[in-house]
């Protein structure tokens, strides 16, 4: 619906606005104080809402979760043919590297093979999960989760165009929602890689992209 | 003297179309600019007159210029015809002219399709479109108006960006353009002439770690003299963020450097960073960074500089309470305005008129947006009585136009033009205010006329293509000060 203008007060709530100006439209006109009719309200609904600063973290950059506390495994991810899996079982009882990547940046997905090529050599048998934290830009599209076949898809090139040995995993992720992936789990910048001990501990946190070091994991 | 046959029937084709122009008014087919004189709507419009506005069609890939005054399409190109595939003309800015119906130049940037309209996921999408930088011309001086190529920037730099352009005002009047990009975090400065020299470049990047902002001189090849990003080289995130993407995980270097705006009086530029709250003031003479604004509500005026190491400055940001969008200077340059957005939706007001940038103080805030409607784009007057804002919302909501006045800071009126609102910009003459909305790029879109003293909606026309931009052909430098440089 179209509107005409209308003239606020600042401070007050939509609807409170709407509300009163309805009703005292008529008397403000014949006052001259208002500089047109007030008859159409703006278009509104109850979805579109942008978290708080609070509901996602208190700032844009927050931290990753610390060193020493578990990660969750209750996240939503699906696997390369887009069928649900369980993070948990992943882990489970293994040392885990868990690397969150996205596929929009290519610097973190060039640091896919590199994560391989080390852990293979110096990760002392540590198990490898790389889930992609990339399906934003889909909230004009019916939101994360109906993206994921489309990112699977992507994940199948992906693997194969850098020709990957481990599988790929797909974490919708709802940077708006305060449950989205990136919020629980603190992450801004990706690839940020988890090293996880055997009881599911994060042990070290690696933000960015890494050069790689005998030792690190 | 003799006359060939040719010539004779030249002259008599020539002197039949006069006598038909006669009859039919100069509306006929090779007038250049058509007559709406008679027709039922004349009167009306006319009220527009020299007002031609340029519309990019983020998705059909084309810009027309348009006679507000008939109105009618006076000229339009589709960037296919640059060998563009999947061409997404993105923002747009243009240069003064006395009679822009004879001819003007503008400039239009020009990203890839992997935006959040478009599945970035598909792998079928990574190669089409691309970023571009073009120096346009309109040329309206004959019998068939055209618009043509004058320059590919980005091949004549090395250097593709697809954000926002802006033309220098004030001290920076008649000798540059600064394009930006939020994909490469980069910015760069030119000249306006057709064969554009490469006056200065910079990039940001962000170390998450030490939270820390670097912002850099960037140089082009000593031996070729050119950048080495054109395309998609340098680009580090495959799409452009969508409001409320400053949140989302990306290239930990990554900021979102968005435009770069001129200050009217002052020799100052401010590049805009999305997803640090931050506006980096330079100083136009050196083009060093001379401040970092930190806009957001509960922040400290600006971040410090930690160090100044050859061409690259280094801030603290310790913190960021919310990302903006786009922030200006009001046409007098008494006042910076920054669109905090996401998890603050307001409006920082700083006083900018200090010749030391570290000393501006944020004044003000307009506030009351609530949580579903995000600041985004300003557009200025001429007198600086009124600032015009964007308030974009999510779906299913439209967003909405909202008026503030320059004295108190308040919204004193706002509209609901239609779904996905963008930029506002205002007529040579001062008394309208034009804007358009998209429909995300599939629905409804059109471009509103307001009329800035009664805050009527005076006309509501037609065009196609969901324009996510736009801007009214300045008719001089000092009209250049409320034409999308000061803002955008």
């Amino acid at each position: 619906m179209k509107s005409k203008a209308t003239t606020v007060s600042g401070g007050l709530g939509k609807r409170r606005v709407v509300s009163a100006l309805c009703t005292a439209g008529p008397a403000l006109f014949a006052l001259g104080l208002l500089a047109i009719p007030v008859s159409v309200v703006l278009a509104d609904g109850k979805d579109g809402t942008f978290p708080s600063a609070e509901q996602v973290g208190g700032e844009v950059f927050i931290k990753p979760m610390a060193v020493g506390t578990k990660m969750p495994t209750d996240i939503e991810i699906y696997d390369s043919n887009a069928k649900k899996a369980d993070l948990g079982s992943l882990v489970a009882g293994k040392r885990t590297l868990v690397v969150f990547f996205i596929s929009a940046v290519p610097v973190s997905v060039e640091q896919l093979k590199k994560t391989e090529v080390f852990v293979d050599k110096y990760g002392r048998g540590a198990n490898v999960v790389f889930i992609n934290a990339d399906t934003m830009g889909t909230h004009l599209m019916g939101g994360p989760t109906q993206a994921i076949p489309s990112t699977a898809a992507t994940m199948r090139l992906i693997k194969k165009e850098h020709n990957l040995k481990r599988d790929m995993y797909v974490a919708p992720n709802d940077v708006l929602s305060p449950k989205g992936v990136s919020t629980r789990l603190g992450i801004r910048g990706l690839p940020t890689s988890f090293l996880l001990s055997a009881n599911g501990t994060i042990e070290k946190v690696f933000v960015g992209p890494q050069d790689w070091k005998k030792g690190d994991i | 003297m003799s006359i060939s046959r040719r010539q004779f029937i030249q002259g008599s084709l020539a002197a039949g179309m006069a006598g038909a122009a006669g009859v039919l008014g100069s509306g006929s087919a090779l007038a250049a600019r058509h007559d709406p004189l008679n027709e039922a709507q004349a009167d009306f419009f006319k009220k527009f007159d020299r007002n031609v506005v340029l519309l990019p069609s983020k998705y059909g890939g084309y810009v027309q210029a348009l006679d507000l005054a008939v109105p009618e399409t006076l000229a339009w190109y589709n960037y296919g015809l640059a060998g563009v595939n999947m061409p997404i003309p993105h923002h747009i800015a243009a240069m003064p002219s006395a009679d822009p119906y004879k001819g003007f130049d503008f400039y239009q940037t020009m990203q890839p399709p992997g935006t959040p309209y478009v599945n970035e996921n598909s792998p079928e999408w990574r190669d089409r479109g691309d970023f571009k930088m073009f120096k346009m011309r309109y040329d309206g001086s004959g019998k068939q108006n055209h618009i043509e190529v004058v320059n590919d920037i980005g091949v004549t730099t090395g250097m593709s960006l697809g954000v926002h352009v802006s033309i220098g005002v004030g001290e920076n009047a008649n000798k540059y353009v600064a394009f930006a990009d939020g994909q490469k975090d980069m910015v760069l400065i030119t000249t306006i002439d057709d064969n554009p020299k490469i006056v200065k470049a910079f990039r940001a990047d962000y170390d998450p770690v030490k939270r820390q902002l670097h912002i850099s001189h960037i140089f082009p090849d000593a031996t070729t003299g050119k950048f080495d990003y054109v395309g998609r080289k340098g680009m580090k995130t495959t799409h452009e963020a969508m409001l409320g993407e400053e949140l989302m995980p990306a290239d930990p270097t990554a900021v979102f450097v968005d435009a770069f705006t001129w200050h009217p009086t002052l020799p100052f530029g401010a590049i805009l960073i999305r997803r640090l709250g931050c506006c980096a003031i330079v100083d136009t003479r050196t083009w060093e960074v001379v401040a970092l604004l930190s806009t957001a509500k509960g922040a400290p005026d600006n971040f410090p500089l930690t160090r100044q190491q050859g061409f690259t400055w280094t801030f603290s940001v310790p913190s960021v309470l919310t990302p903006l969008h786009e922030a200006g200077f009001i046409t007098s340059g008494e006042y910076f305005c920054a669109c905090n957005n996401v998890l603050q939706n307001n409006i920082a007001i700083y006083r900018s008129t200090d010749e030391n940038p570290l000393k501006w103080k944020k004044e003000a805030f307009v506030e009351g947006f609530g949580d579903k409607y995000l600041p985004l784009h300003m557009g200025n007057v001429p007198d600086s009585r009124f600032a015009y804002f964007t308030m974009w919302a999510r779906k299913p909501n439209n967003g909405y136009i909202c008026k503030v006045d320059t004295k108190t800071w308040k919204v004193t009126a706002k509209w609901d033009t239609g779904p996905d609102p963008h930029t506002c910009d205002c007529s040579v003459d001062g008394k309208y205010m034009t804007t358009v909305y998209s429909g995300n790029q599939g629905g409804q879109s059109g471009l509103v006329i307001l009329n800035v003293e009664t805050d009527k909606i005076e006309a509501r026309i037609a065009v196609p293509g969901g324009m996510h931009d736009h801007v009214v052909v300045p008719e001089s430098w000092e009209g250049m000060k409320f034409s999308r440089s000061t803002s955008v």
